[in-house]
């Protein structure tokens, strides 16, 4: 069981608190990814479970022992984790053999069977009869499988990994994405996993931990952090969302109504503690917005073809402008009136604040 | 960077072969011929083709100790300059030794020091009879067996390291810190503690550094004529630089001469070939995209180790040779009770009276700021036409600019000789035929430094000046010039400190009208004059601090280089 527990973990360099007490657990066998743009404290917080860095406050727990503290910590050759970083770190003096056999040796795992079991795991991820190449004779894409190899043969319960798509072009980031995915299924290993990008986060993520500043704004799966967003901050992030102030008509928990642009009301989930009247933000993702004969009045301001769908402006009628997704069947002119309705299910209210 | 495409306007292409031509003619005349003369000279005799002096030289047991005497020198020095170097770098940039400051300056100030005065000090120290500690351990302590005679080869190495060491260390501390975090973190990840990390993955990442380094300490470490001459000749410990010296005692013998320096020249070039192409196969410069610095190694109790270890390499090279100078240079008399006498009367001797020393003083501040000057303008010159044009030849012109790298001093004064002997123009024996050996030896710096200071700068920098109507000369002054000032600068500074220290081929070009700093100092001691040396010494050392202080503070004082200024 290789679970991991961060209880209230701070870390600062100098005057800036990179991370700020997170508190969260990541499940034996899941894929749990830390998402937030540069400087959100993601990768720091990657390296704090690595025993790279120590932490200010809090502590770090695998399997209920205690790594990391802020008066000791384990250090990472004593951790038994695997790491992947963002270049590879693959050592250009030595063979890709030598790589992936490096962890083994120092194991001391007798000879034949390390050959066993770099062989094993280059089968693995696909660079079987390449042994005897050195780093600078592979493309980047193999690099990264013979750093992903060296990480696997020493079979760790956590594997970390720090960004290892961003150097790949799209097609293939978008191959091995999926070959990551599979290789977790099949190992059974921990990940944790840091990224930028949303959709990287979404395709391979059981639970996706949502940062900035430090902090984590949202925990939860995929389609809980893009359906139900916990911050505006949040919803933000995960997409294209459009933004639109609202009074409350009838606070009735999922039934509840909210008045938007005017009278048109629409039926929303509310959270609790909001009042009759009360002004609020009502998020609602470009795809939940239809242009169908019924719904708010408005007036088209830009129409973008963009292949598979139709991006449009629109204003509505009380001067909000909101993005809609169209179909590509769809013909919008600029300045033709259309009326736009609201999904309500798929909305998300936030409580004014003017930023969360 | 692509070169500028230039108009086709007359007087644009006209300027650039101007500027060509001068810059190949003042290379020809400052290497390429006087080389040509060397070799000339090292095969004929009266005229005639012959290969009697190299046969010569690879006959006589003379010669062919000297040569095997420098090779086991170089060797020492190069093996010593690593274990120095290395523990010092690595101390420095991975490791939280306290006082690190302390240590780069003490490889810094070692390598500014002329390799003469070391030995100078050295012997004040170690001569077998009048040596201070020799004498303190003979007939203070009573223990004759625990002296050290500093005439040996043995002594010889122990003056060269502290000169040589700094390559090393230098290199070795640039390769340590440009290492990828990530490399060594990947190891440890993988089980691996600290001294398995630095053996499987730091040492092989940055052996090509080190073994870069301990190379061009071999190449220094053969051509210093000065420690040579000081330590080894008393000790009969010959070698090439000193070997040559002594062939231009009356009757001077050219052509023997000559062949030993290209011999000189042969072995240099080889360590340097294999420097350039072992590096070239393993360049390990690792640090790209988002990689990081490595964390400082913890040493707790180890670190006082290592710090001894530092104090130690600081008071062999830096402390005992400047307080010995020191303390020689304010002594009435040099000996064991030296103290009980202190007086300045010696810099006043050498500063005031002696009118040798007073006209060597102005005549190496003037050689030295001469030298770097014409360097620099040369240096800038070769560079500009590399980067910013595209005229055939361009590279040719560059690599010539960097033979004299390959030269040793002697060598280079040798080539000089040979050449302007032949030639009707009556330099040799004046202060033309120095400043010219000077500008020759050290045009690779300038033209190393020169060309890292306009590859700075954006081409688009000056583009810019150029579509508004600004000619190439115009646009050189008032864009590319302030630009590269700073690069220019350090590159000035770069010839004018080794410049004034100059010995090696100063030696055999002085006439007793064009007397040097460091041939002053050399004819000194060996008239056996040992306060006024020191004193001179001091003089010499005070001069090069006060020249570098002077320079980083002209420098610094130039903030906001490297940002862009717009016209309001």
């Amino acid at each position: 069981m290789a679970g991991i527990a961060l209880d209230g973990v701070t870390k600062r360099f100098g005057a800036v608190v990179a991370v700020r007490d997170v508190t969260l657990s990541v499940a034996d066998r899941e894929f749990v990814t830390l998402l937030g743009p540069s400087g959100c404290g993601k990768t720091t917080l990657l390296r704090l479970i690595a025993g790279f860095v120590r932490p200010d406050a809090g502590e770090i727990r695998v399997d209920g022992a205690a790594l990391s503290t802020p008066e000791r910590v384990v250090p990472p050759e004593q951790r038994g984790m695997g790491m992947v970083f963002q270049s590879y770190a693959v050592w250009p003096h030595k063979t890709v053999y030598e790589n992936v056999a490096f962890g083994l040796e120092v194991r001391r795992v007798p000879r034949a069977e390390v050959r066993a079991r770099v062989a094993r795991v280059l089968e693995l991820v696909n660079l079987g009869g390449l042994e005897a190449r050195y780093p600078a004779q592979l493309s980047g894409g193999q690099q990264q499988r013979v750093a992903l190899a060296r990480s696997l043969v020493v079979e760790p319960s956590i594997l970390l990994l720090d960004e290892p798509l961003s150097n790949l072009d799209a097609k293939l980031r978008e191959r091995m994405r999926g070959e990551l995915k599979e290789l977790q299924r099949r190992t059974g290993i921990t990940f944790v996993y840091v990224t930028h990008d949303q959709a990287e986060a979404m395709a391979l993520s059981d639970r996706i931990a949502v940062m900035a500043e430090g902090r984590v704004l949202q925990y939860g799966g995929p389609r809980e952090v893009y359906a139900r967003p916990a911050s505006r901050a949040v919803a933000d992030f995960m997409g294209l969302v459009n933004i639109v102030p609202g009074r409350v008509v009838r606070a009735a928990g999922e039934a509840s109504l909210v008045a938007v642009c005017g009278e048109h009301t629409v039926a929303v989930p509310l959270p609790p503690g909001a009042a009759e009247g009360q002004a609020v933000q009502v998020a609602v993702r470009p795809e939940s917005l239809a242009l169908t004969g019924e719904g708010i009045a408005g007036k088209v301001v830009e129409a973008t073809y963009l292949g598979n769908l139709v991006d449009c402006h629109v204003t509505l009628q009380d001067g909000t402008r909101v993005r809609v997704q169209a179909g590509s069947g769809e013909s919008l002119a600029v300045g033709q009136r259309v009326r736009v309705s609201v999904d309500g299910a798929a909305c998300t209210v936030f409580l004014e604040r003017s930023a969360s | 960077m692509s070169a500028v495409a230039r108009p086709a306007t007359a007087s644009a292409v006209r300027a650039e072969h101007v500027v060509m031509a001068c810059a190949a003619a003042a290379l020809t005349v400052l290497v390429i011929l006087p080389l040509v003369s060397l070799g000339w000279g090292s095969v004929s005799e009266d005229g005639a083709l012959t290969l009697a002096h190299f046969r010569e030289a690879f006959s006589k047991r003379l010669y062919l100790t000297a040569l095997t005497n420098s090779l086991i020198l170089g060797a020492w020095t190069a093996v010593l300059s690593v274990a120095v170097g290395l523990p010092l770098a690595w101390a420095v940039s991975r490791t939280n030794l306290p006082a690190r400051r302390f240590v780069h300056l003490t490889a810094v100030v070692s390598y500014i020091t002329p390799p003469y005065l070391t030995a100078i000090a050295f012997v004040n120290l170690f001569g077998p009879n009048a040596g201070l500690v020799n004498v303190f351990v003979r007939d203070v302590l009573g223990a004759p067996a625990l002296t050290f005679n500093v005439f040996s080869m043995a002594g010889l190495v122990l003056v060269t390291v502290p000169h040589t060491f700094p390559f090393v260390y230098l290199l070795a501390a640039s390769a340590l810190e440009s290492v990828d975090a990530s490399m060594e973190e990947s190891a440890q990840m993988l089980g691996a503690g600290r001294w398995r990390t630095a053996r499987a993955v730091t040492a092989p990442l940055v052996a090509p550094a080190v073994l870069s380094g301990a190379l061009i300490a071999f190449v220094n470490a053969i051509a210093l004529f000065g420690s040579q001459a000081i330590v080894g000749l008393p000790g009969r410990v010959f070698t090439l630089p000193t070997r040559i010296y002594a062939l231009f005692d009356h009757p001077p013998q050219y052509g023997l001469a000559s062949a030993m320096s290209l011999i000189f020249v042969a072995l240099t070039v080889a360590a340097l070939a294999v420097q350039r192409r072992y590096l070239a196969r393993r360049s390990y410069v690792t640090v790209g995209g988002k990689g990081s610095r490595p964390q400082r190694i913890d040493l707790g109790r180890a670190r006082w180790a290592l710090l001894g270890f530092c104090v130690l390499v600081f008071v062999v090279a830096v402390l005992a040779p400047y307080l010995t100078l020191l303390a020689v240079s304010l002594s009435k008399s040099w000996g064991l009770a030296f103290w009980q006498n202190l007086t300045l009367k010696n810099y006043r001797f050498v500063l005031l009276e002696y009118d040798v020393t007073r006209r060597a003083i102005a005549n190496s501040l003037l050689l030295a700021s001469a030298a770097a000057t014409l360097a620099v303008v040369l240096g800038s010159l070769v560079a500009w036409l590399d980067l910013r044009t595209t005229l055939a030849g361009r590279k040719v012109m560059d690599y010539a600019s960097l033979v004299p790298l390959g030269l040793p001093g002697i060598v280079v004064a040798v080539a000089m000789i040979q050449f302007w002997l032949r030639v009707p123009v009556p330099i040799y024996g004046t202060l033309l035929i120095i400043l010219l050996a000077y500008t020759g030896r050290y045009v690779p710096l300038a033209v190393r430094s020169a060309s890292a200071a306009f590859r700075q700068i954006d081409p688009a920098l000056e583009e810019t000046a150029r579509i508004t109507g600004a000619g190439w000369l115009r646009t050189f002054r008032a864009v590319s010039l302030p630009l590269a000032r700073p690069g220019l600068f350090a590159g000035w500074l770069l010839v004018f400190v080794p410049a004034i220290q100059e010995l090696s081929a100063s030696i055999l070009l002085f006439s007793s009208g064009s007397m040097t700093l460091a041939v002053a100092v050399y004819n000194l001691y060996e008239t056996g004059y040992l306060e006024p040396v020191a004193a001179l010494a001091i003089v010499t050392m005070v001069i090069i601090v006060a020249a570098v202080a002077l320079a980083s503070r002209l420098a610094g004082g130039r903030p906001g280089m490297d940002r862009p200024t717009v016209a309001a």
